[in-house]
């Protein structure tokens, strides 16, 4: 089955092509990695999945319908942009979240907010970039939706919190099966948690499939990328 | 090379071959060597996708195959058990036995050493 369907999708900015006829099929129930060099398509991919980009053709079909308000209520979107009200605490943002989104489970935000070791009396201006992550991925994941899309989770995030968020999206993946589409280019730390992953460049994709064959086949998905960009 | 700690059991991961197939190997060896005791609870799949930093679908993968070659038990709410046969056991330690005298076959043939030479080799290795 799957969650995610695009057919020949193309977003031009300019001359400049963003998905150029993209065509993919992303499954339900898996954790799928969506792995290119900065500007390869990932983050509009991610934007015309929730209705952010409109393609200039082609087809998307999310969760069944069409990308819509509808369907981005079941659907839990790390941005690569975020804002947030300087003046917020912690716990404010976490009680914001909960008032805007929908299937927002507040215990289960509490349950992440200690496992990932944040302090919910600090303002969120004053968190470090790798703190900021957490805080992200915490309202992400206490959301009870069919559809996770984590833009860039990782990047430029210290080591330990690259950690803990890699622990929380396990243990979050091993209670509820979520559909987790992960788009990121720190392979080495992320690419044990895929079972499926789809290389992108220029707006196409370049080579995708299951990646316990693909390693069989061709290897460490890091090698494979090397191979394919450098 | 990935090295993990997960209750006790030592795991090495090699991102460039597939990962369930590791896991299985390297828990089959846990229990050829009484690593892993006969009857002895092992980590649930959860806690040992979090301890490797793997997804938990590779360690199912995994823990079916012990379950299915009866290396293992799954009592309902209760956890996953090695085996108490020592049949099982032994049929483990046999298949893992056979693996390495494979790889020593293929290591001795690519030195270009005969069968009675490798014969002679191993007569003269010492064992302890």
């Amino acid at each position: 089955m799957m969650a995610i369907n695009l057919e020949n999708v193309t977003k031009a900015y300019g001359s400049q092509r963003a998905l150029d006829s993209l065509t993919l099929g992303l499954f339900e129930g898996q954790v799928t990695g969506i792995l290119g060099p900065n500007g390869a398509g990932k983050s509009t991919l991610f934007k015309a999945i929730v209705g952010l980009v409109r393609p200039d053709a082609g087809r998307i079909t999310v969760l069944d319908s069409r990308p819509s308000w509808k369907t981005n209520g079941q659907i839990a979107y790390l941005s690569d942009q975020c804002r947030w009200y300087g003046s917020h605490t912690v716990q404010h943002s976490i009680d914001y979240a909960a008032a805007v989104f929908p299937h927002f489970d507040q215990k289960r935000a509490e349950q992440l907010l200690a496992s990932m070791g944040l302090n919910r009396d600090v303002t969120v201006g004053t968190l470090s970039k790798g703190h900021e992550a957490r805080l992200k991925l915490i309202i992400c994941l206490a959301r009870d939706v069919r559809l996770m899309l984590l833009d860039e989770p990782f990047s430029g995030i210290d080591l330990v919190s690259r950690e803990k968020i890699i622990q929380g999206l396990i243990e979050s993946f091993a209670e509820r099966k979520q559909t987790i589409i992960i788009s990121t280019h720190e392979i080495r730390e992320a690419e044990s948690l895929f079972d499926q992953v789809v290389f992108i460049d220029q707006g196409q994709v370049v080579l995708s499939g299951e990646v316990e064959a693909l390693r069989q086949e061709k290897g460490s998905l890091e090698s494979i990328y090397r191979g394919l960009f450098q | 090379m990935e090295e993990a700690n997960a209750s006790g059991l030592m795991f090495k991961l090699d991102l460039s071959k597939p990962l369930w197939e590791q896991v299985l190997h390297q828990i089959r060896g846990a229990v050829a060597r009484n690593d892993l005791q006969p009857g002895e609870k092992i980590p649930s799949l959860r806690d040992l996708a979090q301890q490797l930093k793997i997804n938990p679908n590779t360690v199912m993968r995994a823990y079916q195959e012990l379950e299915r070659d009866g290396l293992t038990e799954t009592r309902r709410g209760q956890g996953t058990f090695i085996t108490a046969s020592q049949q099982k056991i032994a049929e483990a330690r046999d298949l893992l036995a056979q693996e390495a005298v494979r790889e020593f076959v293929s290591s001795m043939k690519a030195l270009g050493i005969d069968r009675p030479a490798a014969c002679t080799l191993l007569e003269e290795a010492k064992w302890s």
